[in-house]
Protein backbone atom coordinates (compact mmCIF):
# COMPACT_ATOMS: atom_id res chain seq x y z
CA UNK A 1 0.00 0.00 0.00
CA UNK A 2 1.35 3.50 -0.91
CA UNK A 3 0.60 6.65 0.69
CA UNK A 4 0.48 9.85 -1.06
CA UNK A 5 0.40 13.48 0.52
CA UNK A 6 -0.50 16.09 -1.51
CA UNK A 7 -0.67 20.30 -0.62
CA UNK A 8 -2.17 21.82 -3.49
CA UNK A 9 -0.60 25.23 -4.93
CA UNK A 10 2.18 24.60 -1.91
CA UNK A 11 4.67 26.52 -3.94
CA UNK A 12 2.15 29.41 -4.36
CA UNK A 13 1.09 29.45 -0.86
CA UNK A 14 5.37 29.82 0.31
CA UNK A 15 5.49 32.29 -2.38
CA UNK A 16 2.54 34.70 -0.97
CA UNK A 17 3.37 33.96 2.39
CA UNK A 18 1.53 36.45 4.79
CA UNK A 19 -0.54 37.92 1.50
CA UNK A 20 -2.93 35.39 1.61
CA UNK A 21 -5.79 37.08 0.81
CA UNK A 22 -4.23 37.02 -3.11
CA UNK A 23 -5.00 32.96 -2.90
CA UNK A 24 -8.62 34.28 -2.97
CA UNK A 25 -8.00 36.40 -5.83
CA UNK A 26 -6.44 35.32 -9.13
CA UNK A 27 -2.84 34.57 -8.39
CA UNK A 28 -0.26 32.79 -10.31
CA UNK A 29 3.54 32.04 -9.87
CA UNK A 30 5.27 34.46 -12.41
CA UNK A 31 7.60 32.48 -14.42
CA UNK A 32 11.46 32.04 -13.18
CA UNK A 33 13.50 34.26 -14.51
CA UNK A 34 15.71 33.09 -17.02
CA UNK A 35 13.34 30.49 -17.83
CA UNK A 36 10.39 29.57 -20.35
CA UNK A 37 7.52 32.75 -20.14
CA UNK A 38 5.55 30.27 -18.27
CA UNK A 39 3.46 30.93 -15.48
CA UNK A 40 3.44 28.46 -12.12
CA UNK A 41 0.57 27.26 -9.25
CA UNK A 42 -2.37 29.29 -10.14
CA UNK A 43 -5.00 30.19 -7.44
CA UNK A 44 -8.41 28.43 -7.56
CA UNK A 45 -9.78 31.97 -8.68
CA UNK A 46 -7.80 31.88 -11.50
CA UNK A 47 -8.59 28.31 -12.63
CA UNK A 48 -12.22 29.53 -13.13
CA UNK A 49 -10.75 31.79 -15.53
CA UNK A 50 -9.25 28.62 -17.42
CA UNK A 51 -5.47 29.75 -16.52
CA UNK A 52 -3.59 26.56 -15.53
CA UNK A 53 -0.05 25.86 -14.29
CA UNK A 54 2.37 25.41 -17.31
CA UNK A 55 0.49 28.16 -19.71
CA UNK A 56 2.71 30.77 -21.33
CA UNK A 57 2.48 33.88 -19.63
CA UNK A 58 0.53 35.82 -22.44
CA UNK A 59 -2.06 33.35 -22.82
CA UNK A 60 -2.86 33.35 -19.10
CA UNK A 61 -3.26 37.16 -19.20
CA UNK A 62 -5.16 37.08 -22.24
CA UNK A 63 -7.49 34.61 -20.73
CA UNK A 64 -7.45 36.76 -17.38
CA UNK A 65 -6.06 40.02 -17.31
CA UNK A 66 -6.87 40.83 -13.36
CA UNK A 67 -4.11 37.92 -12.87
CA UNK A 68 -1.67 38.36 -10.10
CA UNK A 69 1.81 37.80 -10.81
CA UNK A 70 3.20 36.79 -7.41
CA UNK A 71 7.55 36.53 -7.67
CA UNK A 72 8.46 32.90 -7.49
CA UNK A 73 10.53 31.86 -4.20
CA UNK A 74 12.18 28.81 -4.91
CA UNK A 75 14.75 29.03 -1.73
CA UNK A 76 11.38 29.41 0.06
CA UNK A 77 9.58 26.59 -1.33
CA UNK A 78 12.81 24.05 -0.87
CA UNK A 79 13.22 24.81 2.58
CA UNK A 80 9.60 24.73 3.56
CA UNK A 81 9.00 21.43 1.48
CA UNK A 82 12.25 19.74 3.46
CA UNK A 83 11.23 20.96 6.67
CA UNK A 84 7.42 18.68 5.62
CA UNK A 85 9.75 15.71 4.28
CA UNK A 86 11.85 15.93 7.71
CA UNK A 87 8.51 15.80 9.32
CA UNK A 88 7.16 12.67 7.77
CA UNK A 89 10.67 10.97 7.78
CA UNK A 90 10.39 11.25 11.86
CA UNK A 91 7.29 8.73 11.28
CA UNK A 92 9.89 6.38 10.15
CA UNK A 93 8.32 6.65 6.26
CA UNK A 94 10.60 6.52 3.63
CA UNK A 95 9.54 9.33 1.26
CA UNK A 96 10.04 9.61 -2.31
CA UNK A 97 9.61 13.53 -2.85
CA UNK A 98 7.66 13.63 -6.35
CA UNK A 99 7.66 17.45 -6.46
CA UNK A 100 7.27 20.41 -3.65
CA UNK A 101 3.51 19.67 -2.73
CA UNK A 102 3.49 15.86 -3.41
CA UNK A 103 5.50 13.05 -1.67
CA UNK A 104 4.53 9.37 -1.05
CA UNK A 105 5.75 6.83 0.58
CA UNK A 106 5.07 2.46 1.08
CA UNK A 107 3.22 2.20 3.93
CA UNK A 108 3.67 -1.75 5.21
CA UNK A 109 6.62 -1.00 7.21
CA UNK A 110 5.09 1.34 9.23
CA UNK A 111 2.12 -0.08 10.10
CA UNK A 112 3.26 -2.69 13.22
CA UNK A 113 4.99 0.83 14.13
CA UNK A 114 1.70 2.82 14.21
CA UNK A 115 -0.41 0.54 16.11
CA UNK A 116 -0.78 -2.33 13.40
CA UNK A 117 -3.70 -0.24 11.19
CA UNK A 118 -3.26 1.58 7.69
CA UNK A 119 -5.74 4.39 9.86
CA UNK A 120 -3.26 4.95 12.45
CA UNK A 121 -0.43 5.46 10.45
CA UNK A 122 -2.58 7.99 8.17
CA UNK A 123 -3.14 9.35 11.27
CA UNK A 124 0.89 9.57 12.78
CA UNK A 125 1.53 11.07 9.07
CA UNK A 126 -1.19 14.20 9.51
CA UNK A 127 -0.16 15.14 13.10
CA UNK A 128 3.62 14.66 12.21
CA UNK A 129 2.87 16.99 9.17
CA UNK A 130 1.35 19.68 10.95
CA UNK A 131 0.01 21.35 8.08
CA UNK A 132 -3.44 20.99 6.08
CA UNK A 133 -2.87 18.47 3.72
CA UNK A 134 -4.57 15.83 1.36
CA UNK A 135 -3.77 11.93 1.96
CA UNK A 136 -4.83 9.18 -0.06
CA UNK A 137 -3.48 5.73 0.14
CA UNK A 138 -3.96 3.34 -2.68
CA UNK A 139 -2.32 -0.19 -4.06
CA UNK A 140 -0.05 1.92 -6.88
CA UNK A 141 1.27 5.47 -6.36
CA UNK A 142 -0.60 6.97 -8.86
CA UNK A 143 -3.68 5.39 -7.61
CA UNK A 144 -3.11 7.11 -4.65
CA UNK A 145 -2.08 10.43 -6.34
CA UNK A 146 -5.57 10.29 -7.48
CA UNK A 147 -7.20 9.31 -3.82
CA UNK A 148 -5.18 12.29 -2.81
CA UNK A 149 -6.87 14.61 -5.15
CA UNK A 150 -10.38 13.50 -3.72
CA UNK A 151 -9.96 13.55 -0.58
CA UNK A 152 -10.76 15.86 2.18
CA UNK A 153 -8.61 18.01 4.00
CA UNK A 154 -9.40 16.04 7.61
CA UNK A 155 -10.58 12.89 5.74
CA UNK A 156 -8.32 10.39 3.85
CA UNK A 157 -9.43 8.30 0.84
CA UNK A 158 -7.78 4.75 1.21
CA UNK A 159 -8.41 2.50 -1.76
CA UNK A 160 -7.93 -1.10 -0.55
CA UNK A 161 -7.40 -4.17 -2.72
CA UNK A 162 -4.82 -4.82 -5.67
CA UNK A 163 -4.27 -3.81 -9.25
CA UNK A 164 -7.40 -4.65 -10.03
CA UNK A 165 -8.91 -2.82 -7.51
CA UNK A 166 -6.77 0.41 -8.40
CA UNK A 167 -8.23 -0.05 -12.13
CA UNK A 168 -11.75 0.17 -10.88
CA UNK A 169 -11.21 3.29 -9.11
CA UNK A 170 -9.64 5.05 -11.63
CA UNK A 171 -11.98 4.29 -14.19
CA UNK A 172 -14.65 7.16 -13.83
CA UNK A 173 -11.51 9.63 -13.09
CA UNK A 174 -10.53 12.33 -15.68
CA UNK A 175 -7.24 12.20 -17.72
CA UNK A 176 -6.18 15.69 -15.90
CA UNK A 177 -4.97 13.70 -13.28
CA UNK A 178 -2.22 12.31 -16.15
CA UNK A 179 -0.70 16.41 -15.15
CA UNK A 180 0.87 14.74 -11.77
CA UNK A 181 3.52 13.07 -13.61
CA UNK A 182 5.91 14.61 -14.86
CA UNK A 183 6.37 12.38 -17.81
CA UNK A 184 2.60 12.45 -18.33
CA UNK A 185 1.88 16.02 -18.26
CA UNK A 186 1.42 16.97 -21.69
CA UNK A 187 -0.88 14.37 -22.47
CA UNK A 188 -4.63 14.90 -21.29
CA UNK A 189 -5.27 17.99 -23.47
CA UNK A 190 -4.16 15.67 -26.69
CA UNK A 191 -6.51 12.85 -25.09
CA UNK A 192 -9.05 14.84 -24.76
CA UNK A 193 -9.38 16.56 -28.75
CA UNK A 194 -9.58 12.78 -29.12
CA UNK A 195 -12.34 12.51 -27.00
CA UNK A 196 -10.91 10.83 -23.87
CA UNK A 197 -11.49 12.29 -20.97
CA UNK A 198 -11.80 8.80 -18.27
CA UNK A 199 -8.99 7.14 -17.24
CA UNK A 200 -11.04 3.80 -17.60
CA UNK A 201 -11.76 5.00 -21.27
CA UNK A 202 -7.89 5.32 -21.76
CA UNK A 203 -7.58 1.60 -20.00
CA UNK A 204 -9.56 0.40 -22.51
CA UNK A 205 -7.66 1.33 -25.59
CA UNK A 206 -4.99 -1.37 -27.06
CA UNK A 207 -1.55 -0.95 -25.56
CA UNK A 208 -0.37 -1.32 -29.17
CA UNK A 209 -2.44 1.73 -31.01
CA UNK A 210 -2.00 4.00 -27.43
CA UNK A 211 2.31 3.27 -28.38
CA UNK A 212 1.77 4.49 -31.68
CA UNK A 213 0.21 7.66 -31.00
CA UNK A 214 1.63 8.19 -27.71
CA UNK A 215 4.73 6.55 -27.55
CA UNK A 216 6.56 6.24 -24.12
CA UNK A 217 4.61 8.65 -22.26
CA UNK A 218 1.33 7.05 -23.81
CA UNK A 219 2.59 3.66 -22.58
CA UNK A 220 3.49 4.88 -19.24
CA UNK A 221 -0.50 6.65 -19.05
CA UNK A 222 -1.60 3.52 -20.27
CA UNK A 223 0.56 1.25 -17.40
CA UNK A 224 -0.88 3.71 -14.50
CA UNK A 225 -5.02 3.43 -15.96
CA UNK A 226 -4.15 -0.07 -15.44
CA UNK A 227 -3.66 0.93 -11.97
CA UNK A 228 0.01 -0.38 -12.56
CA UNK A 229 3.08 1.98 -11.37
CA UNK A 230 6.58 1.21 -9.70
CA UNK A 231 7.34 1.30 -6.43
CA UNK A 232 8.16 4.35 -3.94
CA UNK A 233 12.07 4.88 -4.58
CA UNK A 234 12.69 6.66 -1.45
CA UNK A 235 15.50 9.52 -1.37
CA UNK A 236 18.46 8.97 0.54
CA UNK A 237 18.60 10.25 3.98
CA UNK A 238 19.66 14.64 3.53
CA UNK A 239 22.46 15.91 5.17
CA UNK A 240 23.00 19.46 4.81
CA UNK A 241 25.70 21.87 5.49
CA UNK A 242 24.60 25.64 5.10
CA UNK A 243 26.60 28.78 5.01
CA UNK A 244 24.23 32.73 4.88
CA UNK A 245 25.65 35.68 4.33
CA UNK A 246 23.55 39.00 4.96
CA UNK A 247 24.78 41.59 2.53
CA UNK A 248 25.45 45.00 3.98
CA UNK A 249 23.90 46.14 0.94
CA UNK A 250 22.73 45.17 -2.77
CA UNK A 251 25.25 43.71 -4.31
CA UNK A 252 26.17 42.38 -7.68
CA UNK A 253 29.40 42.43 -9.71
CA UNK A 254 32.44 41.39 -8.28
CA UNK A 255 31.62 42.46 -4.20
CA UNK A 256 28.77 39.45 -5.23
CA UNK A 257 31.86 37.54 -6.36
CA UNK A 258 34.12 38.36 -2.86
CA UNK A 259 30.90 37.16 -0.83
CA UNK A 260 30.75 33.90 -2.70
CA UNK A 261 33.98 33.21 -1.84
CA UNK A 262 33.81 34.24 1.90
CA UNK A 263 30.64 31.49 1.56
CA UNK A 264 33.10 28.44 -0.20
CA UNK A 265 35.31 29.17 2.23
CA UNK A 266 33.06 28.99 5.15
CA UNK A 267 31.64 26.27 4.07
CA UNK A 268 34.67 24.08 3.60
CA UNK A 269 36.10 24.92 7.51
CA UNK A 270 32.66 23.18 8.89
CA UNK A 271 33.68 20.34 11.17
CA UNK A 272 30.80 18.54 10.01
CA UNK A 273 32.72 18.49 6.62
CA UNK A 274 34.69 15.68 8.06
CA UNK A 275 37.07 16.03 5.32
CA UNK A 276 34.58 14.93 2.68
CA UNK A 277 34.62 16.40 -0.80
CA UNK A 278 31.49 18.04 -2.12
CA UNK A 279 29.14 16.75 -4.92
CA UNK A 280 26.69 19.26 -5.13
CA UNK A 281 25.90 22.40 -4.12
CA UNK A 282 22.30 25.09 -3.61
CA UNK A 283 23.53 28.66 -4.43
CA UNK A 284 19.85 31.14 -3.52
CA UNK A 285 20.04 34.46 -2.77
CA UNK A 286 17.49 37.26 -1.73
CA UNK A 287 16.83 39.26 -4.23
CA UNK A 288 16.36 43.01 -3.28
CA UNK A 289 13.31 43.40 -5.56
CA UNK A 290 11.51 40.53 -3.53
CA UNK A 291 11.45 36.96 -4.56
CA UNK A 292 14.47 34.45 -4.59
CA UNK A 293 16.60 32.88 -6.46
CA UNK A 294 17.56 29.04 -6.29
CA UNK A 295 20.32 26.81 -8.53
CA UNK A 296 21.78 24.06 -7.50
CA UNK A 297 25.01 22.97 -8.87
CA UNK A 298 26.71 19.71 -9.53
CA UNK A 299 30.27 19.76 -9.79
CA UNK A 300 31.62 17.72 -12.24
CA UNK A 301 33.93 15.44 -9.93
CA UNK A 302 34.12 15.40 -6.21
CA UNK A 303 36.18 18.40 -4.81
CA UNK A 304 37.13 20.43 -1.55
CA UNK A 305 39.46 23.16 -3.17
CA UNK A 306 37.83 25.96 -2.68
CA UNK A 307 39.52 27.91 -5.96
CA UNK A 308 37.83 25.50 -8.31
CA UNK A 309 34.68 25.56 -5.96
CA UNK A 310 34.80 29.32 -6.88
CA UNK A 311 35.28 28.81 -10.62
CA UNK A 312 32.08 26.42 -10.87
CA UNK A 313 30.01 29.07 -8.93
CA UNK A 314 31.25 32.33 -10.08
CA UNK A 315 29.39 32.14 -13.65
CA UNK A 316 26.26 31.09 -12.41
CA UNK A 317 26.09 34.59 -10.40
CA UNK A 318 25.55 35.96 -13.33
CA UNK A 319 22.47 34.41 -13.63
CA UNK A 320 21.32 36.23 -11.14
CA UNK A 321 17.77 38.31 -12.15
CA UNK A 322 18.59 41.20 -9.68
CA UNK A 323 21.13 42.56 -7.13
CA UNK A 324 21.10 40.07 -3.89
CA UNK A 325 20.76 40.62 -0.27
CA UNK A 326 20.91 37.79 0.67
CA UNK A 327 23.30 34.88 -0.29
CA UNK A 328 23.16 31.34 0.94
CA UNK A 329 25.17 28.60 -0.19
CA UNK A 330 24.48 24.49 0.89
CA UNK A 331 26.60 21.51 0.86
CA UNK A 332 23.93 18.72 -0.75
CA UNK A 333 25.83 16.07 -1.65
CA UNK A 334 28.71 14.72 -0.67
CA UNK A 335 31.79 12.73 -1.61
CA UNK A 336 34.53 10.96 -0.41
CA UNK A 337 37.23 12.39 1.61
CA UNK A 338 39.56 14.42 -0.28
CA UNK A 339 42.72 12.53 -0.84
CA UNK A 340 45.93 13.99 -1.70
CA UNK A 341 47.70 12.63 -4.81
CA UNK A 342 51.35 13.25 -5.21
CA UNK A 343 52.87 15.06 -7.49
CA UNK A 344 55.82 14.38 -9.48
CA UNK A 345 56.99 17.87 -9.38
CA UNK A 346 57.17 20.67 -7.04
CA UNK A 347 57.48 18.43 -3.93
CA UNK A 348 58.70 21.04 -1.99
CA UNK A 349 56.03 23.54 -2.21
CA UNK A 350 53.25 20.87 -1.89
CA UNK A 351 54.94 19.58 1.06
CA UNK A 352 54.74 23.16 2.45
CA UNK A 353 51.21 23.22 1.78
CA UNK A 354 50.63 20.00 3.51
CA UNK A 355 52.53 21.00 6.81
CA UNK A 356 50.09 24.21 6.42
CA UNK A 357 46.78 22.50 6.12
CA UNK A 358 47.92 20.49 8.76
CA UNK A 359 48.89 23.48 11.08
CA UNK A 360 46.07 24.62 10.77
CA UNK A 361 44.16 21.90 11.07
CA UNK A 362 45.72 21.51 14.69
CA UNK A 363 45.10 24.95 15.68
CA UNK A 364 41.11 24.59 15.22
CA UNK A 365 41.39 21.42 17.18
CA UNK A 366 42.89 22.75 19.73
CA UNK A 367 41.37 26.78 19.59
CA UNK A 368 38.09 26.11 17.43
CA UNK A 369 37.48 27.28 13.91
CA UNK A 370 38.37 30.38 14.13
CA UNK A 371 41.72 29.88 15.22
CA UNK A 372 43.28 30.47 11.54
CA UNK A 373 42.00 33.01 9.38
CA UNK A 374 42.60 35.32 6.36
CA UNK A 375 41.81 38.92 5.47
CA UNK A 376 39.13 38.98 2.66
CA UNK A 377 38.91 42.00 0.66
CA UNK A 378 35.08 42.26 0.48
CA UNK A 379 35.01 45.91 -0.80
CA UNK A 380 38.22 47.25 -0.90
CA UNK A 381 36.74 50.52 -2.69
CA UNK A 382 34.39 51.30 0.11
CA UNK A 383 34.34 54.52 1.47
CA UNK A 384 33.10 52.82 4.67
CA UNK A 385 36.30 51.35 6.08
CA UNK A 386 34.45 47.97 8.11
CA UNK A 387 32.70 47.53 4.90
CA UNK A 388 36.52 46.37 3.02
CA UNK A 389 37.44 43.68 4.43
CA UNK A 390 36.14 40.81 6.35
CA UNK A 391 38.14 37.62 8.31
CA UNK A 392 37.44 34.23 6.59
CA UNK A 393 38.43 30.59 7.82
CA UNK A 394 41.66 29.93 6.29
CA UNK A 395 41.75 27.39 2.99
CA UNK B 1 2.47 30.47 4.49
CA UNK B 2 6.03 31.71 5.40
CA UNK B 3 8.84 30.21 4.30
CA UNK B 4 11.58 29.61 7.14
CA UNK B 5 14.76 27.35 7.39
CA UNK B 6 14.54 23.78 7.20
CA UNK B 7 14.46 22.37 10.84
CA UNK B 8 17.40 20.32 9.84
CA UNK B 9 18.75 22.90 8.15
CA UNK B 10 18.83 25.41 10.55
CA UNK B 11 20.27 22.73 13.46
CA UNK B 12 23.09 21.95 11.23
CA UNK B 13 23.56 25.89 10.37
CA UNK B 14 26.59 27.52 12.40
CA UNK B 15 26.39 30.20 14.44
CA UNK B 16 27.35 33.40 12.07
CA UNK B 17 30.52 34.73 12.46
CA UNK B 18 31.29 37.65 11.07
CA UNK B 19 35.01 39.22 12.12
CA UNK B 20 34.91 42.53 10.38
CA UNK B 21 38.31 44.45 10.24
CA UNK B 22 38.47 48.22 11.33
CA UNK B 23 34.79 48.13 13.08
CA UNK B 24 34.26 51.94 14.64
CA UNK B 25 35.49 52.12 18.17
CA UNK B 26 33.83 54.62 20.58
CA UNK B 27 36.62 57.41 21.75
CA UNK B 28 36.38 60.65 24.00
CA UNK B 29 36.52 63.50 21.86
CA UNK B 30 36.08 67.18 22.68
CA UNK B 31 35.55 69.06 19.67
CA UNK B 32 35.05 72.97 18.74
CA UNK B 33 31.21 74.02 18.86
CA UNK B 34 31.56 76.76 16.00
CA UNK B 35 32.79 74.08 13.24
CA UNK B 36 33.06 70.73 15.25
CA UNK B 37 36.72 70.33 14.50
CA UNK B 38 38.32 67.60 17.13
CA UNK B 39 40.11 69.74 19.51
CA UNK B 40 41.27 66.25 21.91
CA UNK B 41 41.04 62.75 20.97
CA UNK B 42 41.13 60.13 24.40
CA UNK B 43 42.47 63.07 26.41
CA UNK B 44 45.25 64.00 23.94
CA UNK B 45 45.33 67.61 22.09
CA UNK B 46 45.26 67.23 18.45
CA UNK B 47 47.81 69.67 17.04
CA UNK B 48 46.40 69.84 13.13
CA UNK B 49 44.11 68.20 11.29
CA UNK B 50 44.94 66.77 7.81
CA UNK B 51 41.87 66.36 6.82
CA UNK B 52 38.13 65.96 6.42
CA UNK B 53 35.32 64.55 4.59
CA UNK B 54 32.33 63.56 4.81
CA UNK B 55 30.34 60.05 4.39
CA UNK B 56 27.17 59.50 3.19
CA UNK B 57 25.63 56.23 2.30
CA UNK B 58 22.78 53.58 1.91
CA UNK B 59 20.63 57.00 2.10
CA UNK B 60 17.82 54.73 -0.25
CA UNK B 61 17.65 52.05 3.04
CA UNK B 62 16.32 52.06 6.61
CA UNK B 63 19.41 52.70 8.23
CA UNK B 64 21.15 55.30 6.46
CA UNK B 65 24.72 56.16 7.85
CA UNK B 66 25.56 59.70 7.99
CA UNK B 67 29.38 60.37 9.16
CA UNK B 68 32.21 63.28 9.27
CA UNK B 69 35.88 62.05 9.19
CA UNK B 70 38.54 63.68 10.84
CA UNK B 71 42.08 62.87 10.18
CA UNK B 72 44.33 64.62 12.90
CA UNK B 73 48.10 64.79 14.58
CA UNK B 74 47.48 64.79 18.48
CA UNK B 75 50.19 66.33 20.45
CA UNK B 76 52.19 62.86 20.98
CA UNK B 77 52.32 62.36 17.01
CA UNK B 78 50.03 59.77 16.46
CA UNK B 79 47.61 60.10 12.89
CA UNK B 80 44.36 59.66 14.23
CA UNK B 81 41.25 59.10 12.39
CA UNK B 82 37.76 59.64 14.30
CA UNK B 83 34.20 60.27 12.83
CA UNK B 84 31.25 62.20 14.42
CA UNK B 85 28.34 60.22 13.55
CA UNK B 86 25.91 62.62 12.24
CA UNK B 87 22.47 60.66 13.04
CA UNK B 88 22.64 58.50 15.99
CA UNK B 89 25.47 60.85 17.60
CA UNK B 90 29.14 59.95 19.34
CA UNK B 91 32.35 60.17 18.21
CA UNK B 92 34.43 57.22 16.97
CA UNK B 93 37.81 56.13 16.47
CA UNK B 94 38.83 53.97 12.87
CA UNK B 95 41.56 53.08 11.14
Amino acid sequence: MVVCVLIPRFQLAVAVGDREELLGAPAALAPEPGRDARIGEVSLAAEAFGVRAGMPLGEALARCPALALVPPDPAGVADAWERLLTRLESIGAAVEPERPGLACFAAQGLVRLHGGTLERVLAAARAALRHPARIGAGPSRFCALAAATRARARRPQVVLGDERAARDYLAPLPVALLRGRDETAALPEALARLGIERLGELAALPRAEVADRFGAAGLLAWELAQGRDGRPRPREAPERLEEELELPEALSGVQLDRALGLLVDRLLARRERRGRTLRAVVLAATLVEGGTWREQVPFREALSDPTRMRLALTPRLAQLPAPAERLRLAAVRFGPAASDQRSLLDEAASARRARLREGVRQARAAAGPDAALRVLAVDPDSRVPERRAVLTPFE
Amino acid sequence: MSAPASDRSRAAAAPARRHRLAAPRPARVRAAERDGRPLAVDGRAVDAVRESWLVEDRWWSERPLRRRYWEVVTTCGRNVVVFHDLREGGWFRQR
